[in-house]
């Protein structure tokens, strides 16, 4: 494996470690459902994403062009996060009807 | 060959009488049918007189030593022609009896059938073969006595006597079995040579209950009686033939047949002969008070059943002479007088003695024909039923040793004669004298000559044998008496005069006191006023079915759909229990494995945030949804250790199960209310915990002790010949497809059945739990865009099954799950793959074809091929037929995933199209 | 220089893990949850991808495939669920 492709794939590594990491201290951590909604759909995907693009790259100097089929997940989970939250959007939406807030950063009780 | 066209004509007569029209040709079919098989006896009768057996023999299921062997000696001789002698001569009086009827050729079917069967029982040379004809009588009876359907006495009668018959086949197949091990063989020839060597088997008690069983309920004897003078409903030609030559006499055929093996020690002498004695007295007792004419015959045959029993449980070689003597002469003149009893039902149109009297005067030929039958019942001199009640007297006041019962023993006679007596007497005197009919439907008269000839005949067989008993039945006798005891004869004389002595004093004082009984009970027709005696055991046996009959829908209540905790907690405890016993007595050896050696570093956290959330799952606070999504994430985490532990096959395969439960389970919760209802009681709760602790607690030790164990031997056979075996390296999928294929192929189609079920189930359903998805594009379109992928998935997985983690199974699942998600995002059944019966049909097909196909290719079946051929473009790649046969297993793992998830999501109202 | 990175990427995947495991726990709504349960499949599939990097061999490519495709059924069929109980008003179904 040339030095190049080391690399890419420390710093995919690193970098989706640290998205992974984010996003779901993001998750934890957020006060509302909503706003924990955003954070491990955008990072935690990117963490997923990362990885497997590591993958894919690590391999391709193993087994050649095949190695392209872990892209495939990949794609998977690119197309399919953003639809999870958005039905999950959909679902706290109707159960949980929206009502103006004077303040959004003050954290609202859990319902 | 001659025994096979014996026990196989009736039935190809009964195969061809069921499809005639026409009366007259199924009359001269079945007649022909039983003239044949008379005839071909009767070729017979001088090699097996002479004392030869004939024998035929084909192999039938040679695996278990049984094979169809048909075997004649002299006793099966003399049952045999009895069967078809007297079946011809029913077959002739039911064509008068029954003329007009269009039922006539179903009739005949039905009663060459009963004949093949009952030849079978007697021709049988092979135990397992012996227990089939048996049964099957129990079926000919059954459809027999409910000839006349639709009447309540026909179907209760049939009912009775199928229910205990049937009783006794199961005891008899028990008895056979026992017997077929203790002999060491289910041949006949063998088990009759094998009399000492059974009598020792520690089983012999055992035999002989689950035997005595059998002949006690088919014969009729005390405390199943009863059946049999329910079955008089019948039409009176078959009762004529039930009655006294064949079904009841099928039990006193199996008692003489296996007395040289069975019987002979004290415990078939107590047994054998008590139940004959209280049958004999009871049923002559009955007998007198009967109303119907047919009921007083009905009671008589118990009575006489009753003393056959009883000689041949005296076990004296003289008594098995006279209790042979006793069905032959028992047949002929209870035959005739059924067929004159229904004469007269028939001239007359009701058959209640109280209302049919004189009959003398209209019709004197059935009545002498009548009386001299009654006469032979009663056992007046000159007549065949004198002599062998003679010798029955003569075998009672005999007997010594046993001391209760040779006391009893001639008192019972005695008085069982006079019984006999009174109600030979009550029969003539009340039907042809005692004044002059009352209310009769129709004006009696003699019956066509031709329905009044098999009566005579029989008569004067009873006349003939009573005069000159040697010339006549001497040899016969004789022979089958021999081929009965299985040793020496006896002396004994079968001569009318043996001068003045002990039976000639008890026939006489029983003729008189008989007479004297009936004139006293008859004074001023007193009699006609008596009402029935209790039928003792018909109403104890419609208490047992209808209590049956409560405890079921007792025990449905119980283990309907409200009652889910019940239901859970009793399969959970039967399932601890079934695995609980072999594991309490296998031991418990207590000392830990190296636990980190096994598993990366690392790995830990995987294995901790599983147990959490196991733990977390099972905190009763929780709601159902939290608890489902625990079990998904318990579920992950499994599938990663499995992944950690390199064993990606089962990881596959937990993902997908883990899935598609939760959203089975998902779609369940929907019907649920969204809390769980409290449980209140502490004892309840107490109880729960238990069952629950227990079942969990139980899992664990087995999966510890499974994994403590070495893998036996197979598992290293199965991996070490999964290549040159069946051509693949995945030793789990070319287990699942050829090594355990015939499992597998078990598997699916119970899986398909299971699925089914559950479709018709919920068709009951008016909607399913979700509508129709009227969200966003957004999921829809996404599903387009996933879904080909995930067929591509599938297919990827199929293909490299055989060799690496995947296979029919994993695959099926995926696409099912794919299936499902495409139906959920198009919100209804308008998926265009959603088709879950055609998959399933597909599936099962294919696999069945590929295993027939190596049967057609003359290897059993399922038997694979594979080979590696090498393609231009795609280069080796390895095939095996299994391959074929994971496709069907992929097929009927979608149609069936697929089936319970959307019949459970959307009901059948949108997938009925 | 991967060889470096990959214990501290992997650390930071299970501690991630965690993380989900700690959200799925404490809810409080169902869609937190299921939110969690989503995040927990999609990191557990970069988890084996990073395990398949550091064995050196892709040894659990399908079960990548299926986890990422699993994820999203049981989101989208819990949402599906979610949505079809608001009837329920705010009935605390999680």
């Amino acid at each position: 494996m040339p030095m190049w492709a080391d690399i890419c794939v420390a710093v995919l590594l690193i970098v989706g470690a640290l998205a992974a990491l984010i996003g779901t201290w993001g998750m934890l951590r957020l006060p509302d459902f909503m706003t924990r909604l955003h954070a491990p759909t955008k990072a935690a995907t990117l963490g997923a994403g990362c990885a497997l693009a590591a993958l894919a790259l690590r391999f391709y100097f193993v087994e050649g062009g095949s190695s392209l089929r872990y892209l495939i997940p990949l794609g998977f989970v690119f197309v399919t996060a953003p639809v999870s939250a958005h039905m999950l959007a959909r679902a706290w939406r109707a159960r949980h009807p929206v009502t103006p807030k004077p303040d959004p950063a003050m954290p609202s009780a859990s319902p | 060959m001659t025994l096979l066209t014996i026990c196989l004509l009736p039935w190809c007569a009964a195969l061809l009488l069921a499809r005639l029209r026409s009366a007259t040709a199924a009359f001269a079919l079945a007649g022909a049918c039983a003239l044949v098989v008379l005839g071909l006896l009767g070729q017979m009768a001088q090699a097996v007189w002479a004392g030869q057996t004939l024998q035929s023999s084909v192999a039938w299921l040679p695996a278990l030593g049984v094979s169809a062997t048909l075997r004649i000696d002299a006793l099966a001789w003399l049952f045999a022609t009895l069967v078809s002698g007297i079946g011809a001569l029913v077959i002739l009086y039911a064509r008068y009896y029954m003329d007009g009827d269009e039922r006539l050729p179903r009739f005949f079917a039905l009663l060459c059938a009963f004949m093949g069967a009952m030849l079978g029982v007697v021709l049988a040379g092979d135990l397992v073969l012996l227990a089939m004809f048996w049964e099957l009588t129990s079926l000919a009876s059954f459809l027999l006595i409910a000839f006349n359907a639709p009447d309540r006495g026909a179907v209760r009668g049939a009912r009775a006597a199928l229910a205990v018959t049937g009783m006794g086949g199961l005891a008899l197949m028990a008895a056979v079995v026992m017997l077929g091990r203790a002999a060491g063989s289910f041949d006949l020839a063998t088990v009759l040579a094998a009399g000492d060597v059974v009598r020792a088997d520690p089983r012999y008690p055992w035999i002989l209950t689950c035997f005595l069983l059998a002949v006690f309920s088919k014969s009729a004897q005390f405390p199943f009686q009863f059946w049999l003078a329910r079955a008089m409903a019948a039409p009176t030609p078959v009762s004529a033939y039930l009655h006294s030559a064949t079904l009841v006499k099928a039990g006193i055929f199996l008692l003489l047949r296996f007395y040289p093996v069975l019987g002979g020690t004290d415990a078939w002498f107590f047994a054998v002969s008590t139940a004959g004695a209280i049958t004999l007295l009871l049923g002559g007792v009955a007998a007198v008070f009967q109303h119907d004419l047919k009921g007083l015959l009905a009671y008589s045959t118990v009575s006489h059943l009753g003393l056959i029993t009883l000689l041949i449980g005296f076990s004296t070689p003289t008594a098995i002479v006279a209790a042979v003597f006793h069905v032959i002469n028992h047949a002929t003149f209870k035959a005739s007088l059924f067929m004159a009893a229904g004469i007269v039902d028939h001239e007359c149109g009701t058959r209640d003695l109280r209302n049919v009297n004189g009959m003398w005067r209209y019709m004197p030929l059935t009545g002498s024909l009548a009386i001299v039958a009654a006469a032979a019942m009663a056992g007046v001199p000159l007549l065949n039923g004198f002599l062998s009640k003679e010798m029955f007297f003569g075998e009672a006041l005999a007997l010594e040793g046993h001391d209760p019962i040779a006391l009893l023993a001639p008192l019972a006679a005695l008085l069982a004669g006079a019984a006999g007596v009174a109600y030979s007497a009550r029969f003539v005197h009340d039907v042809f004298f005692n004044g002059a009919p009352i209310n009769l439907p129709r004006t009696p008269h003699e019956p066509p000559l031709w329905m009044a000839a098999p009566v005579a005949v029989l008569v004067l067989l009873c006349l003939l044998v009573g005069l000159i008993p040697t010339p006549i039945i001497g040899a016969p006798l004789a022979a089958a008496a021999h081929a009965a005891l299985g040793g020496s004869l006896p002396s004994y004389s079968l001569a009318l005069w043996h001068g003045f002595n002990g039976p000639l004093a008890m026939s006489a004082l029983a003729l008189v006191s008989g007479v004297g009984i009936y004139a006293v009970l008859m004074r001023k027709r007193a009699l006609h006023q008596r009402p029935l005696p209790d039928p003792w055991g018909y109403r104890q046996f419609e208490r047992l079915l209808l209590t049956l009959a409560r405890s079921g829908v007792v025990l449905v209540r119980q283990l309907r759909g409200d009652r889910m905790r019940l239901q859970m907690a009793v399969l959970a405890l039967a399932a601890v229990l079934a695995a609980g016993w072999p594991l309490l007595g296998g031991g418990f050896e207590a000392h830990l494995p190296e636990l980190t050696a096994a598993i990366p570093q690392g790995g830990i956290i995987v294995w901790v945030v599983g147990a959490v959330f196991a733990i977390a799952a099972t905190s009763a606070r929780n709601q159902p949804v939290t608890v489902l999504l625990f079990l998904g994430a318990v579920g992950l985490a499994v599938a990663l250790a499995f992944a950690g532990l390199s064993a990606p096959d089962l990881s596959l395969t937990q993902l997908f199960v883990e899935v598609a439960t939760v959203l089975l389970l998902l779609l369940a919760l929907q019907r649920l209310p969204v809390e769980a209802p409290p449980v209140r009681s502490l004892g309840k709760r107490l109880r729960y915990a238990a069952i629950a602790v227990a079942g969990g607690g139980g899992t664990g030790w087995l999966a510890w002790e499974a994994m403590l164990r070495k893998p036996p031997a197979i598992s290293d056979y199965q991996l070490a010949n999964a290549v040159s075996g069946a051509g693949g390296t995945n030793a789990v999928n070319v287990i699942i497809v050829d090594f355990r294929g015939f499992d597998t192929l078990g598997e699916i189609t119970v899986l398909a059945a299971a699925a089914l079920i559950v479709w018709a189930f919920l068709a009951r359903e008016r909607a399913g739990v979700l509508g129709r998805f009227q969200g966003s594009f957004m999921l829809p379109t996404a599903v387009k865009i996933v879904m080909p992928f995930a067929a591509l998935v599938a297919v990827h997985l199929y293909l490299r099954g055989h060799n690496l983690p995947g296979g029919g199974f994993v695959a099926g699942l995926l696409l099912a799950i794919g299936l499902v998600l495409e139906a959920l995002a198009l919100g209804s059944w308008r998926s265009p793959h959603a088709r879950p019966v055609r998959w399933l049909a597909a599936g099962l097909g294919l696999a069945l074809l590929t295993g027939a196909a190596s049967l057609a290719l003359g290897y059993p079946f399922l038997t694979s091929a594979f080979g590696h051929p090498v393609l231009p473009v795609l280069g080796e790649i390895p095939l095996a037929s299994a391959a074929l046969f994971d496709l069907g297993v992929l097929a009927v793992v979608v149609g069936a995933t697929v089936m319970l998830i959307l019949a459970f999501a959307f009901g059948r109202e949108e997938g009925k199209k | 220089m991967t060889e470096t990175v990959l214990p501290f990427a992997i650390l930071a995947y299970l501690l991630a893990l965690l993380l989900c495991g700690v959200r799925l726990l404490r809810g409080p709504s169902a869609e937190d949850r299921v939110l969690a349960l989503d995040t927990l499949y999609v990191v557990a599939l970069a988890l084996i991808a990073a395990l398949s990097i550091a064995l050196g061999h892709p040894f659990n490519f399908e079960g990548v495939l299926a986890i990422a495709m699993l994820g999203f059924v049981g989101t989208v069929a819990a949402a599906l669920y979610l949505l079809r109980v608001k009837g329920g008003s705010n009935a605390d179904v999680g």
